[in-house]
C-alpha cells in the first residue's frame, strides 16, 4: 500500500497530464480534468481514514526509502493525527479552488497544471518525515503560487507577487539554514524528525536555530510584523488562489511551527514560550485592529487571518494537550471559514466589480442583490467571530481554555481580539449587505443589473458552511482524529525535561 | 457613464410636464416598450383588482361589526381545499387590499371622509349599534365602555366597501384596455392615457352608495341623497392616499420619534406609489411586495417573455414588475389629470386656456418630487 | 428527547412564506403544552436532570445537561407561552410582510435558544446558548435590513452584548481552567472549597456578571435595548419581557458562585440601583412609545439585579415573572397603537381610548400588573420586596419605591398621551387592530389579571401574601404618588422643551439617555478606531517601508524577477525546474 505516495502521485501526474496533453483545448476542458484529478485525490485522502488509527499517537503508514543518502535526503512519508486533518483539508480546498476557477482565459493549461503542483507539494509537505524532504516540498509550492499571482493576478500583481516571492524566499532560507545548522551542529545528517535531546546542544544555539525556524514559519503564518505580504498577495490574487493561500498554504506555517519548532526544540520552546505568547497576543490584536481600518473586503479578510493565526501561536506556546488540539482545530476551521469568506468576496467582486466597502451597499436585496452570498457571508463571519454552534467557537474555546493557566494575560488579550473580530466583520456585513442596494458611488447610485449567480457556483461555499456547522455541533469528529497525536506532541514538550509545565 | 448622464438630462422638468399635459401628450415617453409594459402590467393588475374588489365588497356585505373576521377572505365560499390553499399562500394576498384601504381611511381626505362626521351617518351608525346590541351582549358591553369603537369600525368598513366599488370600475377598465390592445385599438401610450381618461370620465358621476342590513332592517350608510360620486369622493382620495402620500414602510423608514424621519403632518407624506423606490421590492418590510406577487402570478405571457430578456430575467421579475407598475401608475395619474381638466384642451377661450394651464401646473408641481426617472 | 421540541422550531429557515409561520406557531404550541405536562410532573415528582455527554478532550469534559427544576420549567413555560402569544400577534402585526418566513424562522431560533438557556444546567452550555441569543437578536433586530437605523441598531445590539459575552467567556474559560468542571452543582461545590486569590475570584465574578448585564440591558450596557426598538414589534415584545429574563436567570444560576466574591455583589447592587432609578427617569423623558417601555424594562431588571445581589432568588423570580407578562402586554398594546396610527411619537397621538377597546384595556391591565398599586403581580412582588429587603438595607427599599413611583408616573403620562385627550391629525381615523393582534392581547390581559393566582399556586412561592401591612401601604403609597404626579404633569403636544435652562438641560439629559451614546462614541469607538488607523498606518509606513528598503537593497534580483513575469509560458516551467535543481544542487554542495 503506497497510499501516501499515491497522494503525491495523483496531483503530480495530473499536472503532467495537463501539461502534455496534445492540442489546444478550452479552459473548461482543463478545468474538468483538474477537477477530476483533485476529486480522485480528495477521495484518496478520505480513503486514508480507513487504515488510519486515530488512537495511535505516533506516525503511521510510514513509507521510506533512501533517496540521496549522501546528503541525508530520505524519501520518508508518514501521517499522524496532526497531518491527517490537514491533508484532508488540502484535498477539499484544492478541489474547491479548482471548481472556483471559472474565468481562466489566459493560458489555462499552465494554470491548472500549477494548481495541481501546489496541491501535490502541500500534501508532500504535510506528509514528509524528513526535514529536507519537507523543505523541498515547502519550496516547491512557493513558485507555482508566485506564478499564479504574478500571471493571473490583479492590476498590481507585479508588486504583490515580487513581495510574496522575496519574503517567502527569505522564509525558506531561514528554514533551510536552521535545518542545515541542526545537521551540522548535532553532527548527524539523517534529517529525521528527532527532537533535540536536552543538553545535546547549548541552549543559546538551540534558541538561535529555533529563532530562525520561528521567523521562517512566522513569515508564512504570517505573524506580525512579517505579515504585510499577505494582504497584498490576497488583493492581487484571484479568488481560487486566495482560497488556496488562506486555506492551505498558511497552514504550512502553523504546521511547521508545531511540528518543527515545538517538536524539535522542546527545551528552547519552553524557555521562549512566555515571549511567544506575548507575540501571539500582539499579533492577534494588531491583525484585528488593522482589519477594522480596511475598506477593501479582501484586505479585511486577509488581516483577519493574521489575527486568527495568532491564536495558533498562543496555543502552541502553552503546549497543553487541550491547547494543541485547539490549535489544530483552529487551523482546520480557519481554513474552511476563510475559504467561504474568500469565495463570497470573490462572487461579490465578480458581479459588482468592486470590493470597496465605502461603495457597496445592500447586497442582501432579495431580487437584485446577492442574497445567497449574503447569507453565506453572515454564516462565515459569525463562524469567524466565534459564535457557538460553528467550528470557530470550538477552536477558540479550546485554545483559550488550554492557554489561560499558562499565560493568563496573553490569553485575555487574545480574547479581546476575538471580540474585535466581531467588530470588523459586522462592519463588513452591515456596510456591504445591509441597507439599500447600491454598487456605484456618486449621487445616483442606481445599480446596474447584476448577473444572477448560478446555484452550482455557490455549492462549494454552501457545503463548506455546512461542514462548519457540523464541526461546530459535533466537534468530536475532528477532535477524535487528532487527540492522540496532539497529546503526544504536548508530551514531548513536557517530558523532555523534568518539571514539565508549571 | 455617458448613459447615466444623458438619462439625467432627459428627466422631464416642470415645463416639459406642463407642456405635455397641455399638448395632450403622455407624460410617459411614448415608446413601444412602454406600451407593452404598461398595458400588460395593467392587465395583470386588473385581474388582481377584480379579486380585491370582489373581496372588499364581500367584506362590506358580510363583516359588519364582526369581532373575529376569520373567514373574511373567502368570498368564493368556504371549502377545505380553499382553506388549504389559503394557508399555504397559494392565493391572492388580500392583505394588500386592506393595506390600501387603511391608507385611504387613515389619510382621511375627500367627500366620503367628510360625510363620516355628519349627523345622518352618525345616526345610521347609532341605529346599527342599537340593533346589534340587542342580540349581542359582548357588543353591548364594549359599546358602553368604548363608545367610539363601533362607529369607527363601521366607518372603516364603509371605506372597504367603497374601495371595492372603485376597484370594480378600475379592474374592468384595465381588462378592457388589454382587450383593445390585443385587437389593435390601442397602439401607443397616448391611447392608453386616453382610454383611462375616458373610462374615468364615463364613471365620474357614478353614485357611491352603501346599504347594510342589521336585525332585519335595511340601513343606508351612504345613501344616494349624500350625493357621493365615483371620481371626486373615492378616486381622488384614493390617488391622494395611495399614489402620493402612502404610509412609511417599516422596512425603509425609521418610526423612531427622536429620529424624526417621519413628518408630523400626513399631508406632506411622500411614501406613495409615484415616489416608490422599486429596488427594495420583495425585501422585508415593504408591503407592496404582496401586490407585486399577486401581479406576478397573473402576469400576461407577453410581458413575462419581455422580462426574460431584461434585467436579470425571471430572477428579478418582481422588481421589474414594480418598475413597470410605477410607469403604468403615472399613466393612470395622467388619465386622471386629463379627465379633470376644467376645459377642453382645444378651447380657444383665453380664460379657459389659463384655467387649464393652472390645473396642469398644479399637478405638474405635485409630480416634480415623484420618481420622474420612471417617465424616461 | 422531547425537550428538544422548542429547538425544532428553529428548523424552518427560509422555505415557504406563510406555512413556515403556521408551522412555527404549531410547534411553539406543542412545546408549550409539552412544557406544561413536564411542569405537572415536576410538581408531582420533583426535579429531574437530563444529561448527555458532548465533547471529551484531554482534560476537558463538556456535557449537555438540562435541569428540570421547578424554577427552570416555570421559566420555560413563560418563554414558550409568551412566544406563542407574540407569534400569534405577529401574524396580525406583520400580515403585509413578505419575508414572514424568515421572521418566523428567526423567532423559532430565538425561542429555542432562550428555552435552552433557562433549562441549561452547565455554565458552558449557558454561555453557548447566550451567544446564540446574541446572534439571533442581531438577526431579528436587523430583520428590516434595508433601513439605516436598523443597521446601526443591529450592530450596536450585537456589539454591546458581545462585549458582555466576551467578558463572560473570560469568566467561563477561567472557571473551566481552574475548577475543571462546568456543571452548576459541581461549580457550587468547587467554589465552596476553592483556593483562588481574592483578586482572581473577583475578576471571575465580574466576568460572570458582565454577560447577564449585557443581556438585561443594565447600565452601562443598556443602550442596545433602546436601539433594538427599531426591530419589528413582536420581537420587541419578547426582548422586553423574556430575553431580559433569560439573562437574569443565568445570573441567578451563577449567584451561588458570586457569594465568594463580595465585590461583585456590591457592583450588582450599584448597577441595579443606577439602572432602576436612571432607567425610570430616562423613560419619563422619552417621546417614543416603544422607548418609554424599553427604559422601564432596564429599570425593573435593575430591581431584579438588586434582589439577586441580596441573595433573595424567590424575589427575583417573582419580579421576573410579573414583569415579563405585564411588559409583554404593554408592548403588545403599544404595537397596536403603532399599527393603527403609523406613528410612535406620543406627542402626535391622542384620543385613541374610546376607539380601541382591546389596545386600551391591554395597556391599562399591563400597567396595573407592572406598578404596585392594584393587587396584581407587581404589587405582590414589590410588597414582598419591601418586606424582604427592608431588613437588610433601607436605602434599597427607597430605590424600589422610587422606581415604582416613577414607573407609575411614566405609564400614567403615556396613557394620557395615547388614549385621552382630543384626537390629533394622525389619530383622527384609527380603527382597532385586526383580530390576530386583538385576540392575544385579550388573552394575555386575562393572564396578567390572574397572575396573583398563578404565583400563589406555585408551591415554592408559598408565603407570598405574608408581608406586613406597612409594606403594602408603602408600595401603594408610592404608586399613588406616581400616578397622581403623572396625572397632574402638563402634557406638551408639541415636543417643546422647558424654558428654564436648568430644567431644559435636565430634560435633554434624560431624553438623550444621559448622552450615553455620545459618550461611547467619544470614548470607546474613537479609541478603537484610532488604534486601528494607527495599526494600518504602521503597516503601510513602518513595516512596508522597511520591507521596501530591503527590496531596494536587492533591487536587481527583484527587477530580474519582474522582467521574467512578462515572458512566455515555457519560461515559467523552466524557472520552476531550474529553481528546484538549484535548491537540490546547493544542498548537495553544502553537505558534501
Amino acid at each position: 500500500m503506497m497510499l501516501l505516495t499515491l497522494l503525491l502521485l495523483i496531483p503530480f501526474l495530473g499536472s503532467l497530464l495537463i501539461t502534455l496533453l496534445p492540442g489546444d483545448r478550452s479552459s473548461d476542458f482543463y478545468r474538468r480534468v483538474c477537477v477530476v484529478v483533485l476529486s480522485v485525490q480528495c477521495l484518496a485522502s478520505v480513503g486514508l481514514l480507513v487504515p488510519f488509527d486515530a488512537s495511535e499517537a505516533g506516525l503511521q503508514l510510514v513509507e521510506t526509502f533512501a533517496w540521496l543518502p549522501s546528503i541525508g535526503l530520505d524519501y520518508a512519508l508518514a501521517v499522524d493525527g496532526l497531518s491527517m486533518p490537514l491533508v484532508l483539508m488540502n484535498g477539499v480546498l484544492c478541489l474547491v479552488s479548482a471548481l472556483a476557477s471559472r474565468q481562466v482565459e489566459n493560458r489555462p493549461r499552465i494554470y491548472f497544471a500549477l494548481l495541481l503542483v501546489i496541491s501535490g507539494a502541500v500534501n508532500g509537505a504535510f506528509l514528509a518525515q524528513n526535514l529536507l524532504l519537507f523543505f523541498i516540498f515547502y519550496e516547491l509550492e512557493l513558485i507555482p503560487l508566485w506564478m499564479l499571482i504574478a500571471v493571473w493576478g490583479g492590476g498590481n500583481r507585479a508588486y504583490a507577487s515580487t513581495k510574496f516571492l522575496i519574503v517567502t524566499a527569505v522564509s525558506g532560507m531561514l528554514i533551510l539554514g536552521a535545518f542545515l545548522g541542526m545537521a551540522l551542529l548535532t553532527g548527524s545528517v539523517d534529517f529525521g524528525l528527532n527532537p533535540i535531546v536536552p543538553g545535546a546542544l547549548p541552549m543559546a544555539t538551540q534558541l538561535v536555530l529555533m529563532g530562525a525556524l520561528l521567523i521562517g514559519f512566522g513569515i508564512k503564518i504570517p505573524l506580525f510584523p512579517f505579515h504585510t505580504w499577505l494582504p497584498d498577495a490576497h488583493t492581487e490574487a484571484s479568488t481560487p488562489v486566495s482560497v488556496l493561500l488562506a486555506g492551505v498554504l498558511l497552514k504550512l506555517g502553523t504546521y511547521g511551527l508545531l511540528r518543527f519548532c515545538l517538536g524539535l526544540f522542546p527545551e528552547a520552546w519552553h524557555l521562549a514560550a512566555p515571549w511567544l505568547a506575548g507575540w501571539a497576543a500582539v499579533s492577534v490584536l494588531y491583525g484585528s485592529l488593522a482589519a477594522i481600518a480596511q475598506t477593501d473586503m479582501k484586505r479585511m479578510v486577509a488581516y483577519s487571518s493574521v489575527g486568527h493565526m495568532g491564536y495558533v501561536l498562543l496555543a502552541a506556546a502553552a503546549a497543553t494537550p487541550l491547547g494543541l488540539i485547539g490549535a489544530l482545530f483552529q487551523m482546520v476551521s480557519h481554513g474552511l471559514i476563510s475559504a467561504i469568506l474568500f469565495l463570497v468576496v470573490g462572487v461579490v467582486y465578480e458581479r459588482t466589480g468592486t470590493r470597496d466597502l465605502t461603495v457597496l451597499r445592500g447586497l442582501l436585496n432579495p431580487q437584485r442583490g446577492l442574497p445567497l452570498s449574503g447569507t453565506l457571508m453572515i454564516i462565515g463571519v459569525m463562524a469567524s467571530a466565534g459564535i457557538p454552534g460553528m467550528a470557530g467557537f470550538i477552536s477558540e474555546f479550546l485554545i483559550f481554555r488550554g492557554s489561560l493557566q499558562a499565560f493568563p494575560l496573553a490569553t485575555l488579550l487574545s480574547m479581546v481580539g476575538s471580540g474585535l473580530t466581531a467588530v470588523y466583520f459586522l462592519l463588513l456585513v452591515n456596510r456591504a449587505f445591509f441597507g439599500r442596494l447600491a454598487i456605484a458611488s456618486g449621487a445616483d447610485p442606481n445599480p446596474k443589473v447584476l448577473l444572477p449567480v448560478p446555484l452550482g457556483q455557490q455549492m462549494p461555499a454552501i457545503l463548506l458552511s455546512l461542514s462548519i456547522l457540523v464541526l461546530g455541533l459535533a466537534p468530536h469528529l475532528l477532535v477524535g482524529l487528532s487527540e492522540a497525536a496532539t497529546t503526544g506532541l504536548s508530551q514531548i514538550a513536557v517530558t523532555q525535561f523534568s518539571g514539565g509545565l508549571s | 457613464m455617458t448613459a447615466t448622464q444623458t438619462q439625467t438630462a432627459l428627466i422631464p422638468d416642470l415645463d416639459v410636464l406642463i407642456s405635455r399635459l397641455l399638448a395632450d401628450e403622455p407624460l410617459l415617453a411614448d415608446t413601444p416598450d412602454h406600451l407593452l409594459q404598461v398595458v400588460n402590467v395593467l392587465e395583470s393588475y386588473g385581474i388582481v383588482l377584480d379579486a380585491y374588489s370582489k373581496n372588499l365588497v364581500y367584506q362590506g356585505e358580510t363583516q359588519l361589526l364582526n369581532p373575529f373576521p376569520v373567514m373574511r377572505f373567502f368570498h368564493e365560499g368556504f371549502s377545505l381545499e380553499r382553506l388549504w390553499k389559503h394557508l399555504v399562500g397559494d392565493r391572492i394576498n388580500f392583505e394588500y387590499a386592506e393595506y390600501c384601504q387603511k391608507a385611504m381611511f387613515w389619510h382621511a381626505t375627500g367627500g366620503m371622509d367628510a360625510y363620516f362626521d355628519t349627523a345622518p351617518f352618525l345616526e345610521a351608525c347609532d341605529r346599527i349599534i342599537r340593533l346589534r346590541c340587542r342580540r349581542d351582549p359582548l357588543m353591548a358591553v364594549v359599546n358602553r365602555l368604548f363608545p367610539a369603537f363601533a362607529p369607527e369600525s363601521i366607518r372603516s368598513l364603509t371605506t372597504i366597501y367603497a374601495l371595492g366599488l372603485f376597484w370594480r370600475v378600475m379592474s374592468d377598465l384595465f381588462i378592457d384596455l388589454a382587450h383593445r390592445y390585443r385587437i389593435g385599438e390601442v397602439a401607443c401610450v397616448n391611447d392608453v392615457v386616453h382610454h383611462i381618461r375616458d373610462g374615468l370620465v364615463a364613471a365620474a358621476a357614478n353614485p357611491i352608495t352603501y346599504q347594510v342590513s342589521e336585525g332585519g332592517e335595511q340601513i343606508w350608510l351612504l345613501p344616494p341623497e349624500a350625493g357621493l360620486t365615483f371620481l371626486g369622493d373615492v378616486a381622488v382620495p384614493y390617488v391622494e392616499a395611495v399614489f402620493f402620500r402612502g404610509m412609511p414602510f417599516l422596512g425603509t423608514v425609521s418610526y423612531n420619534a427622536q429620529a424624526q424621519q417621519i413628518s408630523p403632518d400626513q399631508g406632506s407624506f411622500r411614501y406613495g406609489a409615484l415616489y416608490a423606490d422599486p429596488i427594495p421590492s420583495m425585501g422585508a418590510g415593504i408591503p407592496p411586495s404582496l401586490c407585486m406577487q399577486d401581479m406576478f402570478r397573473n402576469l400576461p405571457e407577453e410581458l413575462s417573455h419581455w422580462y426574460d430578456s431584461h434585467g436579470r430575467g425571471q430572477v428579478d421579475a418582481h422588481v421589474q414588475i414594480c418598475v413597470s407598475f410605477q410607469k403604468s401608475m403615472f399613466c393612470v395619474t395622467n388619465g386622471a389629470i386629463a379627465g379633470t381638466m376644467p376645459h377642453p384642451l382645444d378651447s380657444n377661450d383665453l380664460e379657459a386656456q389659463q384655467a387649464n394651464r393652472d390645473h396642469a401646473r398644479a399637478w405638474a408641481e405635485r409630480l416634480m418630487g415623484c420618481r420622474r426617472e420612471a417617465l424616461i | 428527547m422531547l425537550l428538544a421540541l422548542p429547538w425544532a422550531a428553529g428548523w424552518f429557515r427560509r422555505d415557504a412564506h406563510r406555512p413556515a409561520a403556521y408551522l412555527n406557531i404549531v410547534l411553539t404550541l406543542l412545546a408549550f403544552v409539552h412544557g406544561s405536562l413536564v411542569l405537572r410532573d415536576v410538581m408531582a415528582f420533583g426535579p429531574a436532570t437530563l444529561h448527555f455527554p458532548w465533547l471529551t478532550v484531554a482534560d476537558l469534559q463538556l456535557d449537555l445537561s438540562f435541569s428540570l427544576s421547578l424554577t427552570n420549567v416555570v421559566a420555560l413555560e413563560l418563554i414558550t407561552g409568551l412566544s406563542l402569544v407574540s407569534q400569534f400577534y405577529s401574524l396580525g402585526y406583520l400580515d403585509k410582510e413578505w419575508a414572514l418566513a424568515r421572521f418566523f424562522a428567526l423567532l423559532g431560533f430565538f425561542e429555542g435558544a432562550m428555552s435552552g438557556v433557562v433549562l441549561s444546567d452547565t455554565l458552558f452550555q449557558s454561555y453557548f446558548l447566550l451567544e446564540m441569543l446574541t446572534l439571533s437578536t442581531y438577526l431579528l433586530v436587523g430583520f428590516w435590513y434595508a433601513q439605516p437605523l436598523v443597521i446601526t441598531a443591529a450592530r450596536d445590539a450585537f456589539l454591546t452584548k458581545r462585549v458582555g459575552d466576551v467578558l463572560l467567556l473570560m469568566g467561563v474559560v477561567a472557571l473551566a481552567a481552574f475548577a475543571g468542571v462546568m456543571g452548576f452543582d459541581d461549580l457550587y461545590a468547587w467554589a465552596a472549597t476553592d483556593s483562588l486569590s481574592p483578586l482572581a475570584t473577583t475578576l471571575i465574578g465580574l466576568g460572570l456578571i458582565a454577560g447577564p448585564m449585557g443581556k438585561c440591558a443594565q447600565f452601562p450596557m443598556h443602550l442596545w435595548l433602546d436601539e433594538a426598538m427599531e426591530g419589528p414589534n413582536p420581537a420587541s415584545i419578547l426582548r422586553n419581557s423574556v430575553v431580559v429574563t433569560c439573562g437574569a436567570i443565568v445570573l441567578l444560576k451563577v449567584m451561588p458562585l458570586l457569594q465568594h466574591a463580595p465585590v461583585t455583589l456590591v457592583v450588582l447592587q450599584v448597577v441595579g440601583a443606577i439602572s432602576a432609578i436612571g432607567g425610570s427617569l430616562v423613560s419619563i423623558a422619552q417621546v417614543d412609545i416603544k422607548r418609554t417601555l424599553s427604559y422601564s424594562t432596564t429599570a425593573y431588571l435593575g430591581l431584579v439585579f438588586i434582589a439577586i445581589a441580596l441573595q433573595v432568588p424567590v424575589l427575583a423570580l417573582l419580579l421576573l415573572f410579573s414583569h415579563a407578562v405585564s411588559k409583554a402586554l404593554l408592548s403588545m398594546s403599544v404595537g397596536g397603537v403603532i399599527a393603527a396610527t403609523n406613528c410612535q411619537d406620543i406627542t402626535e397621538l391622542g384620543g385613541l381610548g374610546g376607539r380601541m377597546p382591546a389596545t386600551t384595556s391591554a395597556f391599562l391591565v399591563g400597567s396595573a400588573g407592572l406598578v404596585g398599586l392594584l393587587p396584581l403581580g407587581g404589587f405582590l412582588c414589590l410588597a414582598q420586596s419591601v418586606e424582604l429587603i427592608g431588613g437588610r438595607s433601607a436605602g434599597l427599599v427607597v430605590v424600589f419605591l422610587l422606581t415604582n413611583a416613577l414607573t407609575a408616573l411614566n405609564l400614567t403620562r403615556v396613557f394620557r398621551h395615547l388614549f385621552l385627550g382630543q384626537p390629533l391629525l394622525k389619530t383622527r381615523r384609527a380603527v382597532e387592530v385586526n383580530w390576530q393582534m386583538a385576540f392575544p392581547m385579550v388573552a394575555l390581559s386575562v393572564i396578567v389579571i390572574l397572575t396573583p393566582v398563578l404565583l400563589i399556586r406555585l408551591e415554592s412561592l408559598d408565603g407570598l401574601l405574608a408581608f406586613p401591612l406597612w409594606a403594602a401601604a408603602l408600595v401603594v403609597g408610592s404608586g399613588v404618588v406616581g400616578m397622581v404626579a403623572g396625572t397632574l404633569v402638563p402634557l406638551s403636544k408639541a415636543w417643546s422643551r422647558s424654558i428654564n435652562p436648568w430644567l431644559r438641560w435636565f430634560q435633554d439629559l434624560l431624553a438623550y439617555d444621559f448622552y450615553t451614546e455620545r459618550f461611547y462614541r467619544i470614548t470607546i469607538v474613537n479609541v478603537v478606531a484610532g488604534f486601528s488607523q494607527l495599526a494600518s498606518a504602521f503597516d503601510r509606513v513602518v513595516v512596508d517601508g522597511l520591507l521596501h528598503g530591503m527590496a531596494r537593497f536587492s533591487l536587481q534580483s527583484a527587477e530580474g524577477l519582474k522582467l521574467s513575469i512578462s515572458g512566455r509560458s515555457q519560461t515559467y516551467v523552466l524557472t520552476v525546474v531550474a529553481a528546484i535543481l538549484l535548491f537540490l544542487t546547493s544542498l548537495s554542495w553544502l553537505l558534501r
